[in-house]
């Protein structure tokens, strides 16, 4: 480096240079996501986003009122059971439909210090029932939500 | 996370770049108009998304943005002589009107048709308010003027500073997205800064420490609602708008003067954050930009380049006692340095390799997302949004609302820049 003047440790540390010896490692995937659809709609969306290769991601659908929580491939499993281990929950819904399951998931989170988000998946329309279904249950809302925001929100979170 | 190829589209904006052809569809502050305050005045080096230009103003007062380098042997026109209509390259005489036109090359003979076929590649470069703009894009498709509130307003109701960020755009615009770092690294100031305090909803936001967040797609971009408990059965909003590609507004406090960002690339690891307070009714008082020139509220106190006197050569300043005592959650003194101190830390192209994103990260995580389809999309063809007068009359807001209304219907019109019409704010 050619500076001038005493180099102080902010200017020094701050250059691209010195950026270039940021420590490398593998990150562990630091979130251990769970995702739940509440709807016939939104179960679609989640199905397609369950596809795709996750780290630890989970994926769910509480669709169907009579059930509590289903897999994608349609096995019954308990809420309590699932929220082992996880720290965050995306709850993703198009109508507004199951509004008491999105509130036992999200008390469940609460309970258990897992913070939620939501995606209200309502193309072109800035409120509806989706909005209210969620908003009481999620730290963080989407509004109105694309297909892709599952996807790329669980990527950016390394889900 | 972002992988590496995301990362260099959305921080790379020089020529030809997918994120620079965005850019480029839309009017950019450049200089203050502060910088080209007279006639034949001093001509003013200008880099902005990886150009470097040069900027005067004439002796009829219509400004030039041009090619920094002279035509002929490519000396810098910075050592120009700016007269008679145009600026003159001290090396063999070459002068260049405000459009970068060749208007005399003392060489040639003086009926020699030779001047006429050279040109600078020049920039339309427009006042308005205290702000001189450019346009860097195709002249085909450029947009109306730019219509932001705080250059419409009559004089004496607004101040704008501008001040070098030492990183790329795109971390210094994500701190104005990312609301959930206010609680935090800002919490000193609600009290002290005397463009903040004294408002009714800073007891609503020291009262709420973990607020919820309501990302809303709109059609110029988002708006960020962050909300907290107030009155029994109601919401305190605080909402936040984005424009593509990188203006930001902060909700208002009470009835101080409201404030807001733009951050310009200056290459791929500077930019300008420009900084803007105005009130929609009222004109500023002594005081308020007494405070603003002194560095208060979103500006800083700068040296005759526009660099903040606290920066990297000096640790920003970092006063350990002050942080200790809680005066400052950081130790550095000041909104805008806050930011930026912490911003140019990461380095002047943050590695999103490497970051842990969380749930509340959504807002930076969408914008990110509508960037980066923006520019995809213009490759193909499609226009971007922004750039419109529509998209530039907004607002930002705090409103106490109902608890089962939805922000955007809460709020309605408050949102719209509407000449006369005061703020809505609590
Ligand atoms: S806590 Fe956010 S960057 Fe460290
Ligand atoms: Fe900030």
């Amino acid at each position: 480096m050619t500076q001038s003047g005493p180099i102080s440790s902010c200017a020094r540390a701050a250059t691209a240079e010195e950026a270039a010896f940021r420590i490398d490692y593998p990150l562990a995937a630091a979130r251990n996501t769970r995702v739940v659809a509440l709807d016939v709609e939104a179960e679609e969306i989640v199905r397609r986003a369950s596809e795709m290769r996750w780290a630890q991601a989970r994926f769910y659908s509480a669709a169907d009122p009579g059930h509590s929580l289903l897999t994608m491939s349609g096995r019954t499993v308990p809420l309590a059971g699932e929220l082992e281990d996880s720290n965050t929950l995306v709850l993703v819904s198009t109508s507004g439909e199951n509004a008491e399951a999105a509130a036992t998931i999200g008390a469940a989170c609460k309970a258990r210090g897992i913070m939620t988000a939501g995606l209200a998946v309502t193309s072109g329309r800035l409120t509806g029932e989706a909005l209210f279904a969620l908003r009481p249950h999620t730290r963080i809302l989407l509004v109105p939500a694309e297909d892709d925001d599952l996807f790329e929100l669980l990527r950016a979170t390394r889900a | 996370m972002l992988r590496t190829e995301i990362n260099e589209l959305l921080t790379q904006t020089g020529p030809g770049t997918p994120m620079g052809d965005l850019f480029r569809r839309y009017w950019q502050p450049v200089l203050l108009a502060e910088e080209l305050s007279a006639n034949d005045g001093p001509p003013v080096r200008v880099k902005v998304l990886s150009e470097r230009l040069i900027a005067f103003r004439d002796s009829e007062g219509r400004y030039g943005l041009m090619d920094e380098f002279c035509a002929h042997r490519g000396v810098s026109l910075w050592f120009g002589r700016n007269e008679e209509g145009g600026l003159r390259c001290p090396y063999h005489g070459w002068k260049y009107d405000y459009t970068g036109q060749a208007i005399e090359v003392p060489s040639e003979p003086e009926t020699s048709n030779f001047c006429a076929n050279v040109k600078l590649k020049s920039y339309p470069l427009v006042r308005r308010g205290d702000v001189l703009w450019a346009y860097l894009g195709d002249p085909a498709r450029q947009p109306p003027l730019p219509e932001w509130e705080f250059v419409t307003v009559p004089e004496g109701q607004a101040y704008t500073s501008k001040r070098l960020q030492e990183c790329n755009w795109l971390q210094a615009l994500e701190g104005g997205i990312d609301s959930s770092h206010v609680s935090f690294l800002h919490s000193g100031s609600l009290d002290s800064d005397p463009l903040f305090k004294g408002s009714r909803g800073n007891a609503y936001n020291k009262g709420d420490l973990k607020p919820f967040f309501e990302v809303v797609d709109y059609e110029g971009g988002l708006l960020i609602g962050a909300r907290r408990n107030a009155e029994e059965g109601h919401y305190y909003w605080r909402v936040t708008p984005w424009v593509l590609p990188n203006f930001t507004m902060v909700p208002p406090r009470g009835d101080h003067p409201v404030h807001g960002h733009f951050w310009v690339p200056i290459d791929d690891e500077n930019c300008w954050a420009w900084s803007f307070d105005y009130h929609p009714t009222r004109r500023l008082t002594e005081t308020e930009v007494a405070a603003m020139r002194a560095g208060m509220g979103v500006h800083s106190a700068n040296d005759e380049n526009y660099r903040p006197l606290a920066n990297r050569d000096n640790d920003y300043l970092m006063d350990r006692e002050a942080q200790r005592r809680g005066e400052t959650y950081s130790g550095i003194k000041g909104i805008a340095l806050q930011d930026s101190s912490l911003q140019e830390s990461m380095g002047p192209i943050v590695d999103r390799t490497k970051e842990r994103l969380v749930a509340t990260d959504a807002g930076i995580i969408k914008a990110r997302q509508k960037l980066r389809k923006a520019a995809l999309a213009l490759a193909e063809g499609v226009e971007p949004v922004g750039n419109r007068p529509q998209d530039q009359k907004v607002r930002s807001v705090a409103i106490v609302l109902p608890a089962d209304q939805s922000f955007v219907e809460g709020i309605g019109e408050a949102m719209i820049a509407k000449p006369g019409v005061p703020q809505t704010t609590v």
